[in-house]
């Protein structure tokens, strides 16, 4: 018999973040909980709202298997007298297990013969065990932030009110945090009743939707896109669909209700961004667009209000936005009295970390790194050097600026409306435009800067950043990356990457720690050259992850990163290159691996005096010789193709793949380990240039074969 | 209903929820958690359930009276309860509805707003209340006040009264609401706003300020000294306003700013040991049972 089950934590509401992660591991601990009970069931769904994390679990077995388990007692020459009779250890044994002496059974193992029951474990029932694990499952769910109330010592994201735990139409026994589970929920705050009973799993969704809750996240997310969608098509407009604030509002509300408000299109004269950014930065208000993609007057406010309620909240939604409008318009028209480049003064006396400085100070750095890395790169134009240069001077001006003082609006707006001052400032558009975007990407998928000016400034901006904060130790760990490093760093592989900027990474990181003040003061400084190694360390990390997400599997990253590398660009391109050929041409990419297997192997562990150079005089074989011309042919070659800028790699694979037949072939004919000291080392000489030549591809003896 | 209305409901509202009502603190104070009704009550073991109007300073706030909203001297309608009640959230959801507002008319959300005061080294979970959208209450849990975590943990809820009023009344300046039956808000506060805006932004002494600020602070380690924490606490409240002056002047670099936090924090952290090692002394008075705990 199989019965569904249904458990429910109600609480005061939760944070819109932590919904979605609390419902995979409340998923993931009653999957496996149910499987370490020994309890078959089917398909698991979660349900989140503000007030609820929800899980129904189908087909739960109402009763554990029987289960026979062989328990070893005492030797059985303790067991059993002389006389084969028992003793008291086994009569002590059969009675602490519940069986009968004369079912003991004797048996020889590894430590001698000892005496053994088959006790039967009667399966308990679901209803008996479930409690148990519901507690457990809900005490370890873990968020990034807790809580405690009351006078309880249990941590949670927000006080637990309510608890429903059913097992088909009866409840468990449970009790979380003072709360007893029982069968009666709660309805929307406002519409429905108060405390509807549920009298079994199955009707859950539809009693809750009788009672102004859509507890289904997936479909509320639907009816808010489809609510608002039409408001704006009413209109003859649409909606600026932002993925991240739907999300936030779906877990903002119980019941959607859409409201389309209006404001004075004078406000549109503010920066686009400005105008967006309030609407959705505090009020979670979604912003609505022309056909031809220009902002209107109109925002719409995803409510948990009644519908009845529309008009009364509409006219409530405006007077809160509109105020806020207002606010940034003063700041933005007070913040535009005064020219960009004017502030920079101001940049002395705002610290940018503690012990390191003033901003005016990092921005001077910025400065000396851009053109360190205008003059590293090959065929960044003068002018392009001398525009991130200009940008990086003023890139930290709109830091005191009202716009960017008031918190939640500068968070989203910093660089964005410095772009728009220093425009107006009269700054070249070039310059604005840099400084606009000098903080991207920001996050994974999005777009790196455009210009190349805002190139070399995002990516000056993101490493006096990451060697500012290792140097005063501050390196993410676990989870904890209060910084945002690892994003700082997967930044800088995304520019040099997509823009195909090649640069010695140690280069960078050498000068932007040279530039660095010595820190005063603070505790917990790293050395320099501790810095510097951690921070390659770092890189390395990140380029794992980074290409990872790209679908490099993460032997061929670690192939390429144990070869010696600095240089982004170019360890990405191998690892793409090895990617796609074990993909493409998998026969082609084993020939390879196998070519350079097996002088790697045999080189690495041995003794080879320093200076050993191939000598072809000691030659004995014919092999021997063809390889050796083989290989000097070879490297030519290679050497060719990865001079440059742009280096081939997918040829110099073909070239090395090549030697493959003789390099069989050598060690079918020649024995290289041999008792005389000249041949051998001469012979593992020819074999370590070898290996060195496919070294410079990757360090192929990671490579996992596959099927393993 | 009228300004003086709205108090006096959500006084007779919080009563009938064991609230005694005290009256405002008489040392100029940024919010009303600064109040020893709620800084210092918060503390220890023993329960609390106190409301009260505060008037709160915020010199930087000031815009001469004339921006509709801001002020730089408000109320704050302040309630606290310790331990937190089960029912809290509907129980405060019974205020609005004291206030005449019909909820179902509404849209009511709490939205994750997490409270911090570093001066006060005072930090809390909860949410800003929204009603249509417009923030009126703050709703916090305490977790740590003045160093010390909160056990049992106190629930705060600061309302802003001229909001809601506005709100209640359907204006959109502060000046016209209507304090009494008789007379309007801006009748009554708008020069002292224009004032003291001048005053806070313009005329204020620095040079004094700094002196002040050094004095207090020397009288609130005298008071630790002489063991009267409720004493030095005044004067913890003092060097804040003087801090608060002193930034409303723009007289602050930002390394000197964060300095005097940190001088307001560590005070504000002895005082907290100190009144809560003084009610042990008392064997924690207001406990139902000391012995039990």
């Amino acid at each position: 018999m199989a019965a569904d089950l249904l458990y429910e934590i109600g609480i005061e509401e939760i944070p819109a973040d932590m919904v979605l992660p609390a419902l995979e591991q409340l998923e993931q601990a009653l999957g496996q909980g149910l499987s370490r009970l020994r309890l078959e069931h089917g398909e698991i769904t979660t349900y989140g709202t503000p007030r609820r994390l929800a899980i129904v679990v189908e087909g739960v077995d109402e009763r554990q298997d029987d289960r026979v388990e062989e328990v070893k007692g005492p030797p059985a020459q303790a067991a059993f007298d002389g006389d084969g009779n028992a003793t008291q250890a086994a009569l002590g044994f059969a009675q602490s297990r519940g069986v009968e002496v004369s079912e003991l059974e004797v048996r020889s193992t590894d430590k001698g013969e000892f005496v053994f029951a088959q006790v039967s474990q009667p399966g308990k029932a679901a209803a008996e065990v479930l409690p148990g694990l519901l507690r457990e499952a809900t005490e370890g769910l873990t968020f990034r932030k807790t809580m405690r109330w009351g006078d309880l010592d249990l941590r949670f994201a927000r006080p637990i009110r309510w608890l429903v735990a059913l097992l088909a139409g009866e409840v468990l026994d449970l009790e979380v945090a003072g709360v007893h589970a029982g069968r009666v929920t709660r309805g929307h705050r406002i519409i429905g009743s108060s405390a509807p009973e549920i009298s079994s799993p199955d009707e859950y969704l539809s009693l809750l939707e009788t009672n102004g809750v859509i507890a289904d996240h997936r479909r509320r997310g639907e009816v808010i896109v489809a609510q608002a969608a039409e408001l704006a098509a009413a209109q003859g407009h649409r909606l600026r669909i932002n993925p991240d604030v739907l999300a936030e509002v779906n877990f903002l509300v119980e019941c959607p209700l859409c409201i389309m408000g209006s404001f004075s299109p004078d406000y549109l004269k503010l920066p686009e961004e400005v105008v967006v950014t309030v609407l959705q930065g505090h009020q979670k208000a979604l912003a609505v667009e022309d056909e031809a993609g220009n902002l209107v007057p109109n925002f719409i406010a995803v409510t948990n209000a009644d519908p009845a309620a529309a008009e009364t909240v509409r006219e409530g939604w405006e007077r809160v936005i509109v105020p806020r409008l207002d606010d940034a318009r003063f700041y933005y028209e007070h913040d535009m009295r005064k020219p960009l480049r004017t502030r920079r003064e101001e940049l002395r006396d705002v610290t940018f970390l503690a012990n390191l400085g003033s901003l005016y100070d990092k921005t001077q750095r910025l400065v000396e790194v851009v053109g360190w890395l205008a003059e590293h790169i090959a065929d960044i134009p003068e002018q392009d050097a001398q525009i991130a240069r200009q940008a990086a001077e003023l890139a930290k001006c709109d830091q005191v600026t009202m716009m960017v003082s008031d918190g939640k609006l500068g968070e989203a707006l910093q660089g964005i409306i410095g772009g728009y001052y220093a425009c107006a400032s009269g700054e070249p558009e070039e310059v604005a435009q840099a400084i606009a975007e000098q903080f991207r990407p920001q996050q994974p998928g999005d777009l790196i800067p455009v210009s190349p000016g805002g190139r070399l400034l995002s990516l000056a901006d993101k490493i006096d950043q990451l060697v500012a904060c290792f140097r005063l130790g501050k390196i993410p760990k676990g989870s904890a990356d209060p910084y945002a490093l690892r994003r700082q760093a997967a930044g800088i592989i995304e520019i040099t990457v997509q823009s195909g900027y090649r640069f010695s990474l140690s280069g960078l990181i050498g000068r932007a720690l040279q530039l660095l003040p010595q820190p005063e003061g603070a505790e917990g400084v790293l050395a320099v050259p501790e810095v510097a190694q951690r921070l390659k360390d770092f890189f390395g990390e990140r380029l794992q992850a980074v290409w990872e997400q790209r679908g490099i599997d993460y032997d061929i990253g670690r192939a390429v990163l144990s070869t010696v590398w600095d240089d982004i660009a170019d360890a990405t391109a191998r690892a793409e290159l090895l990617a796609e050929l074990r993909k493409s041409q998998p026969e082609v990419f084993n020939e390879l691996v196998t070519a350079a297997e097996r002088p790697a192997r045999i080189t690495r562990p041995a003794q080879i005096p320093e200076m050993a150079e191939v000598e072809a005089t000691l030659f004995e074989h014919s092999t021997e010789r063809q390889l050796a011309d083989e290989f000097a042919a070879a490297r030519q070659e290679i050497d060719v193709l990865l001079s440059g800028e742009a280096p081939d790699y997918g040829q110099a694979a073909e070239v090395m793949r090549g030697l493959l037949p003789t390099v069989h072939q050598y060690f079918e004919d020649v024995m290289v380990m041999v008792e005389d000291d000249v041949l051998r080392h001469n012979r593992l000489a020819l074999l370590r240039s070898l290996d060195q030549l496919f070294l410079r591809l990757a360090d192929f003896l990671e490579i996992v074969p596959s099927g393993e | 209903m009228n300004f003086q209305e709205l108090i006096k409901t959500l006084d007779e509202y919080w009563a009938d929820q064991g609230c005694h009502i005290s009256q405002p603190y008489d040392v100029e104070v940024g919010a009303g958690t600064m109040t020893p009704d709620t800084f210092l009550r918060a503390l220890g073991p023993e329960p609390w359930r106190v409301a009260y109007v505060q008037p709160s300073r915020r010199p930087t706030d000031g815009r001469y009276g004339e921006n509709p909203y801001r002020m730089q001297r408000y109320f704050q309608y302040q309630v606290i309860m310790k331990p937190s009640p089960d029912d809290i959230q509907d129980v405060y959801l019974g205020s609005l509805v004291a206030l005449g507002i019909n909820l179902s008319q509404h849209d009511i959300r709490f939205v994750e707003d997490d409270w911090e005061a570093p001066t006060l080294a005072a930090a809390g979970v909860g949410w800003e209340v929204w009603l249509d959208g417009m923030e009126i209450t703050q709703f916090t849990y305490f977790q740590q006040v003045g160093g010390l975590p909160c056990q049992p943990v106190p629930v705060e809820l600061t309302y802003g009264p001229e909001r809601l009023a506005m709100y209640v009344q359907g204006v959109d300046d502060y000046r016209a609401l209507d304090w009494s039956d008789q007379i309007k808000y801006g009748e009554i506060r708008y020069e002292e706003e224009r004032q003291f805006s001048s005053y806070n932004f313009d005329t204020a002494d620095t040079e004094m300020l700094w002196q002040l600020f050094g004095m207090y602070e020397h009288e609130t380690h005298a008071c630790l000294e002489a063991d009267l924490p409720l004493a030095a606490y005044d004067y913890v409240l003092k060097c804040s306003h003087a801090f608060n002056l002193l930034d409303a002047r723009r007289a602050l670099s930002v390394t000197e700013r964060g300095a005097m936090i940190l001088r307001i924090r560590k005070m504000a952290c002895q005082v907290a040991e100190r009144y809560v090692a003084r009610r042990e002394e008392l064997g924690f008075p207001l406990l139902a049972d000391p012995g039990a705990d």
